[in-house]
């Protein structure tokens, strides 16, 4: 699964590559997926197969590890309508497929779900579930859990009334639908089940903007098998401009607890309440057992876009700690017993409002959620990619026309503290603090990978693909894998009994970050570079690869 | 807002739907359209027009796609000079109108005509930069902006 397990660690129990061995990683395969854009998520490995997912046109690449050069075993090529490019807000990006029962299920940008046979490549079923005409595109990972296949959209600069789905893994039928906002009835909050209070996801809204108030799900989902509930992110509401949405707009912003089953929510905790930041909360819900305060607890873990680390218990969704693990001006801190942000009201953005500056982070995030992190049990700590970026926000009032952008600010970045645009950190969950930390020089946007043989994998946005010690942060081993990283390192061993490890590389994923200048495909798109990453295109340009290392 | 929504939707009539692009389904072989009178932009090239277009540009959410300024995000810059799809006015027009592939919506029926050549004198208002061919960088850290 896209996670690696349940719990999404993204830990692997391998241990041949090491400390003491990474020095000499090599380069021992690569292949060319035919398309140029941001390669987010990661390969899939399933026994002696590794399925690759590309950007738009979706095509689903299965290659054959047992046999030299990996060639392909097949190919499959969907029809996937190309206006959804000019509905997707941030490039036309793939976040990966999961496989379960002989079938590789992944998502199409054009709202559709697709479950195709592992083993000859012939598609099997095939299932509407998103709206191109109400700016709903399907670019994230699915989740399965039992026969369930959970899907969410992306939307949340559209003007959404977000959702997740759940559908069966042997037919495609749509099972269940239910809504992160609205009436109970939508939200299947169901009295007795949910204890959070009635109908929120109205009340906290002004007359109906909740129907078009955001909360997509274009992140990861994760599930604990003891308490059976799944845990996933909502992402902003819509338009950014606050003063079109009084409210504390529950449940943008939020994790939601639910039973795959039906669909019924057991809990959910706002991260940003009254978002007026674009903080989207689709950042991973990494599930572990920790000492918390000297007691054994059930946590889950989440790095938000608005610069806090959080430590919740997944059972009952209390707040245990938050801590900044970026620089962060908008709120002082999070106070741990309401759970609410104590907001720096200077930092409140609205079309009134004007130009607010100096907000840290920016609307990237303090990370990105594009890139899941890790958990290895064996340091105790969480690997994660962050920005260091902050930004001024001038809203604009904005009226939503169904299909396009229902967005309504300008937000210039710039670099934060220090200079540097991105890191790497360690981070103890435990006590809310970071380890250590790489500082690097542009944002980064790569996913992470962490081992038993204590090697951690991320790439940047400058192409370099590294390894380094868990315990320290010590660089390793690099490569110029020839483009930007925004996708999620995977480790496997191979048919030959060997570990490798892979990653794509292919910048891309958001042009709010990337400003154009890395494209090279296009003679009528000519653009200078960004203000505040003016050098980025002298390292990378656009690209779309599959790497394979190994000892 | 409203007032420029209103107005986006209510200036100008059909009439002023030019004859070469009220036919949907065009075919220009090997981009070369038939030999034809170009279409001139009816609204006049002044600032007030531009600063309406501006309006108009943010309310029907362009800057969505193509960014403040119409500097280009998700969608293509429209102030570099290049064009696609072709640059002239008539050319645009259509291009608002009917839209294009990979992601360009139809505005005909969301935006009046005169509303299409208003945001078009906007855009034809935009400086073009002078060096935008060439990015080139030198020493070690030199931000590059040409």
């Amino acid at each position: 699964m896209p996670g690696k397990d349940y719990a999404s660690t993204r830990y692997s129990g391998l241990n041949q590559i090491t400390t003491a061995n990474a020095a000499r990683l090599r380069a021992a395969w690569s292949f060319s997926t035919g398309v140029l854009g941001g390669h987010e998520g990661q390969p899939l490995v399933v026994g002696n197969t590794m399925f690759v997912v590309t950007p738009f046109p979706n095509v689903l690449y299965a290659f054959d590890l047992t046999q030299e050069g990996y060639p392909l075993k097949w190919k499959y090529r969907p029809d996937v309508n190309p206006s959804a490019i000019g509905i997707a807000c941030c490039d036309a990006i793939n976040r990966g497929a999961v496989y379960a029962a002989g079938k590789v299920v992944y998502n199409l940008l054009d709202g559709h779900t697709v479950a195709v046979d592992a083993r000859t490549g012939r598609e099997l079923w095939k299932t509407q579930i998103g709206s191109l005409g109400q700016g709903e595109t399907t670019p994230m990972a699915p989740f399965i859990v039992g026969n369930r296949v959970i899907v969410g959209p992306s939307g949340g600069e559209f003007g959404i009334h977000g959702w997740v789905k759940a559908l069966d893994l042997a037919t495609g039928r749509i099972l269940w639908t239910a809504h992160n906002m609205g009436p109970d009835s939508q939200m299947i909050a169901r009295p007795g089940t949910f204890t959070g209070g009635a109908n929120l996801g109205v009340s906290t809204w002004s007359g109906d903007a909740w129907r078009r108030g955001g909360a997509p799900v274009w992140g990861w989902i994760s599930y604990d098998p003891q308490l059976d509930l799944i845990y996933f992110g909502t992402g902003n509401p819509g338009p950014y401009n606050p003063e079109q949405r009084p409210g504390e707009n529950k449940w943008t912003n939020s994790v939601l607890a639910r039973r795959p089953g039906d669909g019924s929510l057991v809990w959910a905790y706002q991260f940003t309440p009254h978002d007026s930041w674009d903080y989207d909360s689709n950042a991973e819900m990494i599930l572990v057992d920790l000492v918390v305060g000297g007691r054994m607890r059930r946590v889950l873990v989440h790095f938000d876009k608005n610069g806090f680390a959080y430590t919740i218990d997944r059972a009952t969704g209390e707040l245990l700690l938050a801590e900044p693990f970026a620089h962060v001006t908008w709120a002082r801190r999070i106070d741990r017993t309401t759970g609410v942000p104590v907001v720096d009201s200077r930092k409140v953005t609205g079309a009134s409002r004007g130009n607010i500056q100096g907000i840290c982070p920016s609307l990237e995030g303090g990370k990105t959620p594009v890139a899941p992190g890790a958990y290895s049990p064996r340091t105790g700590w969480f690997y994660t990619a962050t920005n260091n970026l902050c930004m001024s926000f001038d809203a604009t009032t904005v009226t939503r026309i169904p299909g396009t952008p229902f967005i309504g600010a300008s937000t210039p970045y710039v670099a934060g503290p220090g200079g540097h645009m991105g890191g790497f950190i360690a981070w103890d969950a435990a006590r809310g603090r970071k380890v250590w930390e790489i500082k690097e020089k542009f944002p980064v946007w790569s996913g992470t990978v962490v081992t038993a043989g204590d090697v951690v994998f991320y790439g940047t946005l400058d192409g370099w693909f590294k390894a380094v010690d868990a315990r320290n942060g010590r660089p390793l081993w690099k490569f110029k894998v020839g483009s930007g990283v925004v996708g999620a390192p995977i480790t496997f061993r191979g048919p030959d009994g060997k570990q490798y490890v892979a990653v794509y590389a292919g910048i891309g994923g958001d042009w709010f970050l990337l400003a154009g200048d890395v494209r090279s495909d296009d003679p009528a798109d000519v653009r200078p570079p960004s203000d505040f990453a003016p050098d980025l295109g002298r390292y990378t340009s656009q690209g779309g690869m599959v790497w394979i290392f190994g000892l | 807002m409203v007032l420029a929504l209103a107005l986006a939707c209510e200036r100008g009539g059909s009439e002023q739907l030019p004859p070469s692009v009220r036919y949907p389904d065009h075919v220009s072989a090997g981009g070369s359209p038939p030999p034809a009178r170009e279409v001139e932009n009816p609204i006049a090239s002044d600032s007030a027009s531009a600063s309406h277009g501006a309006q108009i540009y943010a309310s029907m959410n362009c800057d969505g796609c193509h960014g403040a300024g119409a500097t280009g995000w998700v969608g293509p810059s429209l102030v570099d000079g290049r064009w696609r799809y072709g640059g002239t006015d008539g050319a645009v027009f259509q291009s608002i109108f009917y839209g294009r592939p990979r992601g360009m919506p139809a505005y005909g029926g969301v935006m009046s005509p005169g509303a299409i050549w208003t945001v078009i004198v906007y855009i034809r208002a935009q400086p073009v930069p002078s060096v935008v061919p060439t990015q080139r960088w030198t020493g070690s850290e030199t931000p590059p902006r040409p």
